[in-house]
Order: structure tokens, then sequence, then C-alpha cells
């Protein structure tokens, strides 16, 4: 059992930076709107 | 534009602001959005886009070339065009260091309206390191 949550626990450290990595917010600025 | 641009993939909402131009894309939860395509997107409903930046948090990470870039998804990352912010990031490449930028990704060039190259890769100009973690 305590190997499962140890080995869980890694997984996430592995995971957890990668899946956290995104674009949050994006802004243009465009010409020849109406 | 606005529902163009909200049909796009990982586009949780678009808002647009005829009185300056601007446009404000927030990204689904998951961050799979690709700017190419939003660029894209954004000539096809026949307006030009003339800037376009960003906000993401990634690693740094050095791709094949020895370019910083900053990785976003596994399979995505924006090698940086270089300058001051981007020198001072050189000793976080390869680390677990997550990073929070601001920067440009795209400006139209000076001259006449042109079609936007999408094959092209972006790069992406440090405005702001917003967060080191």
């Amino acid at each position: 059992m305590n190997k499962r949550v140890a080995l869980l626990l890694l997984l996430g450290c592995v995971i957890a930076p990668v899946s956290q990595a995104q674009i949050k917010h994006i802004e243009m600025r465009v010409e020849g709107m109406a | 534009m606005k529902q163009h641009l909200g049909r796009q993939s990982g586009v949780q909402n678009v808002e647009v602001s005829l009185i300056d131009g601007k446009v404000q894309v927030t990204p689904k939860e998951d961050g799979q959005i690709d700017p190419a395509q939003l660029l894209k997107a954004t000539y096809d409903s026949g307006v030009t886009a003339a800037e376009m930046d960003l906000t993401a948090r990634g690693k740094i990470v050095k791709d094949t070339s020895g370019n910083l870039a900053l990785q976003v998804e596994p399979n995505r990352a924006f090698a940086f065009t270089p300058n001051e912010l981007s020198k001072s990031l050189e000793s976080l490449a390869g680390t677990q260091t997550a990073v929070t930028i601001r920067g440009q990704l795209y400006k139209k060039p000076s001259g006449k309206k042109q079609k936007i190259d999408t094959s092209a890769p972006l790069k992406l100009l440090i405005l702001e390191v917003e967060k080191k973690e």
C-alpha cells in the first residue's frame, strides 16, 4: 500500500510541471475591423 | 470574427473591443490552443492581426538548434527572440522550474497588408517574466 502511494507521489512530481504548463491568455490587436 | 475565433480548438471565450481593436482570447482549462491557428482564423475572418501577445507558463528548454524556448505543452514550444530577458532565463534551461512569461508572439511587418505565413514558426519576444517557481 505504502509502495503504491509512493509511486503515485513520484508520478505526480514528474507529470505535474508539464500538465500545469499552458497558454493562459492571448491578446491580439487587429486592424480592418468594421 | 468573434464566432470564427470562438470555433477554434482550445478557445474558451473571445472578447472583442471595437473601439481599440483589441481581441482577448481565453483558452480552455487544458490550454490546448494553437496561436498560429488563431492568427490564420483572424486573417480568414477578413481582418488583419497587427500584434499578438500572450501569457504562458512552461519550462525553459533548448531546441535542437540550441535556441532557448518556452515549452508550454509536451509537443509545443516557442523559441525566444533573443533579448536581455531571454538571456536571464538561460540558466533555467532543462530544469523543472516553471516560468510564467508575457511576450509578443507576432507583430505585423510594416508595409502593405499581407497574408500571414502560418508555416513559419512563431517566435516569442519576452516582454516580462512574471513568475519563476
